[in-house]
């Protein structure tokens, strides 16, 4: 067991990290399941479709937040875990023949998608009664069967029924596209009166005139107000205003502006930022070997400046620490908002206006939102990495018999991303 | 110089009848802005002012509520977050702390807060980019927003007791799940995405745009507007979604006389729930056109602030040495901090130590250098320092030229686009890699540093022998 302060500061850590991951799949579900609509035939008009279910995998996810796994389970765990790499390892060989032309980064999941996406394509009767449902079971099928080859203890035991319906399923969804390719030119013109789908009648959507004049409206006004910003603010008013908070800063009686908690935040950052440029900078130099004296000389120098400008640093993070420890705490009256809207990059561009990003095929778009995701992921993980330092590497070096166990677990998660780990042989000298 | 003296020219001849117009235009262009008599009663403390402005402010500083969805709470509370918020952003005046929050004075200095806040950013602005309407398929084209946050929130899920290591090993084990099946949804959201744009291909008036956005087609597609359409609602927390303004039905019967001869089911169909768009896209328009008006007109509103400011007495210095408990908004400001201080004494560490080694090499083998070696001496500390000085803007300045970031309007295209301002796919995701790269180096550093770590301890260790995984 982990000391009860580690273990909360760190099951909040992750839990935290856990939600943030919860609410970006809960906002994409809602994306997905309107757009998989609109690709559907469409209801004749005065129709309502029925609501689609929700997306399955947010549903069984979210009430099993903060559970606690049984001790049973997390023994088990370790050893399917290694039992199942394996298993992902062979299929990884095994399939990396036909992968190439297949969305990167993820074998099992794209290869899942691929039904359910052509299971969407346009070409079912309008009105057909089970069509909610069919579109929604290839999603659930995927989730499931791929859920084992993650090896997730919370999913593991899925009741054999379920097992056998997605089995059905994934049999059921495959023919699909075959004959769907086989429909399309006698199924279209029967419907041709009633049914409307993107793919062959798109084109003819035609925007409502008193939208369309709205619309430019709105994006000629956001383009003169943000041409507006630099030049019409006028050095009179931006004077005016600098001016004003200089006098309401006196006003209040105190001599230099306080840094505020939002200010110590920016900055701390900036000096985290800087640690890790000192620190790479650091690396280079000692892996450089200097041929001769002035490049030794020059490596000794660089270490001891690298050296001061890190001592000024936690100089100045000590002066923050204390800015603010100095600010007394009252009861906070309501939850932090989670998710303010942080400027990037500085005061260069404020705040939003349309602006256009241009993309040329699927595939660019693709690669475009995995990057984003895997930097947004990297940079989880990289502050996860620094917590579970922080909070495990004094554990394992004060551990007085130090158990193998914790060592072993400790190694992967630090050292290994968690996804795999040492083995740890027992060598006696009795023996040899 | 010449534009300058035209515009105090024409400041002077606006004269007095200006004011009204600027606050009008002002409180316009806030969400929910009071009326222009509240801006004037407050200038003399009236105390009716203040509930008003305590709403208005608490709007203005809780991101929540700036679409005005969710309910608001009780003028205590709100005032309470006011101040809070206040506090946090470094506002100077401490007697807006010891005002009553039951709002029945203080409007004077509220009007303060008020103009604090517009004088250090464009506020307007930003509120009305934070509620846009949106019309297009966005995409943010950084990872701000998210990197903005990887801090422990509200401490709403407290472990009970202490865990065993392996409940961190499932959590991570269910993060790495999670991130695979948000990486799946987004695949097969950017394949829909695609072919709707490819499918409404010149269906759109814009000709920059060409083809509909999702929230376009959708409009057309759902006769009812039951679905809303996701406009003003970029960052969706659960359950925030929420159309204001009278339903879709009603609102149709209402609309009916004066559109009648629109030809066809689904005709009418669009322009029902096309209005309920077009409704909230107007408001924005009028919102758009009043904080232009403002731009165009503050520094008479600055002016007369300075008169209000004026007519306020100064803070009593008892106010401002008296130790007042404020409410302070729980940030993840001393946890990062302690973070922070961590990486960086270990640093100073290893520095301490390269140096001193390289320090004494260097005193062994310092002898016998000519005289040539005093300037060459100077030279390179003159290098170094340059270097260092280098080194350190690079976290001290804003990063250059500001990168693109935000929400984009995606647009599909495969020919060469028209001359306009945009932004290609493919520099943003020439931007992504080089971070990718970078914090690729940074958690392998890491871990690196964990993996010597462990080793020296486990060096301790006689007996054992270590096998570690196969690489990758």
């Amino acid at each position: 067991m982990l000391p009860s302060g580690c273990s909360r500061r760190l099951v909040a850590e992750l839990q935290g990290a856990l939600d943030d991951c919860a609410e970006r799949q809960l906002q994409l579900e809602q994306s997905l399941r309107v757009s998989r609509r609109l690709l559907r035939a469409w209801e004749p008009a005065g129709i309502l479709a029925p609501e689609p279910p929700l997306g399955p995998e947010t549903k069984e996810e979210d009430p099993s937040p903060a559970c606690t796994p049984s001790p049973q389970d997390l023994k088990e765990l370790e050893l399917l875990t290694q039992a199942l790499e394996k298993a992902v390892r062979v299929r990884k060989v095994i399939s990396k023949a036909g992968e190439r032309d297949k969305a990167p980064s993820l074998k099992s999941g794209s290869f899942a998608t691929s039904p359910g996406m052509t299971a969407s394509a346009p070409t079912r009767a309008p009105g057909q009664a089970g069509s909610c449902t069919s579109e929604a079971k290839p999603t659930r099928g995927i989730h499931q069967t791929t859920v084992p080859a993650k090896g997730h203890p919370e999913r593991r035991l899925l009741s054999a029924g379920n097992r056998a319906r997605v089995g059905v399923e994934a049999r059921a969804t495959r023919p699909g596209p075959g004959l769907r390719d086989q429909h399309v030119g006698p199924s279209a013109a029967p419907q041709a009166l009633e049914a409307f789908t993107l793919k062959e009648k798109g084109r003819l959507l035609q925007l409502p005139a008193a939208f369309r004049k709205a619309a430019s409206q709105n994006s000629r006004l956001w383009a003169q107000l943000r041409s507006a910003q630099p030049r019409d603010s006028t050095d009179a008013a931006a004077a005016a205003k600098t001016q004003f908070l200089q006098k309401m800063q006196t006003a209040s009686g105190r001599p230099g502006p306080v840094l505020s908690a939002v200010e110590v935040e920016a900055e701390v950052g900036r000096l985290q930022e800087a640690c890790s440029l000192l620190s790479l900078r650091m690396k280079e130099e000692l892996s450089a070997a200097p041929t001769d004296w002035t490049q030794e000389y020059r490596c000794l120098l660089t270490l001891e400046g690298l050296q001061a400008v890190t001592g000024q640093c936690l100089h100045r993070l000590q002066e923050l620490h204390a800015a603010l420890a100095e600010q007394p705490v009252g009861p906070c009256p309501m939850e932090r908002p989670s998710r303010t809207p942080p400027p990037c990059g500085g005061a260069a561009d404020p705040f939003w206006s349309p602006q256009l990003l241009l993309y040329s095929s699927t595939q660019e778009l693709q690669t475009l939102a995995a990057l984003r995701l895997r930097v947004a992921m990297l940079d989880q993980q990289v502050h996860l990495e620094k917590v579970l330092m922080a909070e495990l590497l004094p554990l394992v070096s004060s551990q007085e018999p130090a158990s193998l166990a914790l060592c072993r677990a400790v190694h992967s998660l630090l050292c290994e991303g968690g996804e795999r780990f040492l083995t740890i042989l027992h060598d006696d000298p009795a023996d040899s | 110089m010449g534009r300058r003296r035209r515009l105090a020219g024409a400041v002077a001849e606006a004269g007095a009848g200006a004011l009204p117009k600027v606050i009008t235009a002002l409180s316009q262009s806030l969400p929910a802005g009071p009326s222009p008599e509240i801006f004037r009663r407050a200038k003399f403390d009236r105390p009716e002012a203040a509930p008003a402005l305590w709403q208005l402010l608490f709007r203005l500083l809780s991101p929540q509520s700036a679409d005005g969805t969710s309910a608001s709470p009780a003028l205590e509370a709100q005032a309470c977050w006011v101040k809070a918020a206040l506090r946090s952003q470094g506002y100077p005046r401490l007697v807006l702390a010891q005002l009553p929050e039951d709002g029945s004075r203080g409007s004077r200095e509220l009007l303060l807060a008020l103009s604090w806040l517009l004088a250090r950013g464009p506020l307007p602005e930003r509120l009305l980019a934070q509620a846009h309407v949106q019309l297009g398929d966005e995409m943010p084209v950084c990872e701000c927003e998210a990197l903005a946050s990887p801090g422990p929130r509200a401490p709403h899920v407290e472990a009970e007791g202490p865990v065993d290591i392996r409940c961190v090993q499932w959590l991570m084990g269910r993060l790495r799940f999670r991130w695979r099946c948000l990486i799946t949804s987004q695949q097969e959201q950017c394949a829909l995405l695609s072919k709707i744009h490819l499918y409404t291909r010149g269906c759109h008036s814009d000709q920059r745009l060409g083809h509909l956005s999702v929230a376009e087609t959708e409009m057309l597609r759902d006769p009812e507007g039951g679905q809303q359409v996701r406009a003003g609602a970029r960052v969706l927390a659960p359950g925030w979604a929420c159309t204001p303004g009278p339903g879709p039905r009603s609102f149709w019967n209402d609309v009916r006389p004066g559109r009648g001869g629109a030809d066809g089911g689904r005709s009418c169909a669009q322009l029902c729930s096309a209005f309920q768009l077009l409704r909230r896209l107007e408001r924005e328009n009028v919102g758009l056109e009043a904080a232009l008006e403002w731009r165009r007109g503050e520094l008479v509103f600055w002016r007369w602030m300075d008169t209000v400011l004026g007519a306020c007495p100064p803070e009593a210095p008892a106010a401002a040495t008296q130790p007042t408990v404020l409410p302070r908004i729980a940030g993840r400001g001393l946890g990062q901090l302690e973070l922070a201080a961590r990486e960086l004494r270990a640093l100073q560490e290893e520095l301490c130590e390269a140096s001193e080694r390289r320090r004494a090499a260097w005193a062994v083998g310092g002898q016998g250098r000519g005289p040539q070696w005093r300037s060459a001496r100077q030279a390179l500390q003159k290098a170094v320092e340059q270097e260092l000085a280098a080194l350190r803007r690079a976290w001290e300045q804003d990063r250059g030229p500001a990168r693109p970031h935000g929400p984009h309007r995606l647009v599909r295209r495969e020919d060469e686009a028209p001359g306009g301002q945009y932004l290609r796919a493919a520099e943003v995701i020439q931007a992504l890699r080089n971070q990718e790269a970078c914090l690729e180096a940074a958690l392998h550093r890491l871990q690196g540093q964990c993996r010597q770590e462990l080793a020296r301890l486990a060096g301790a260790l006689p007996g054992l022998i270590w096998i570690l995984p196969p690489g990758r």
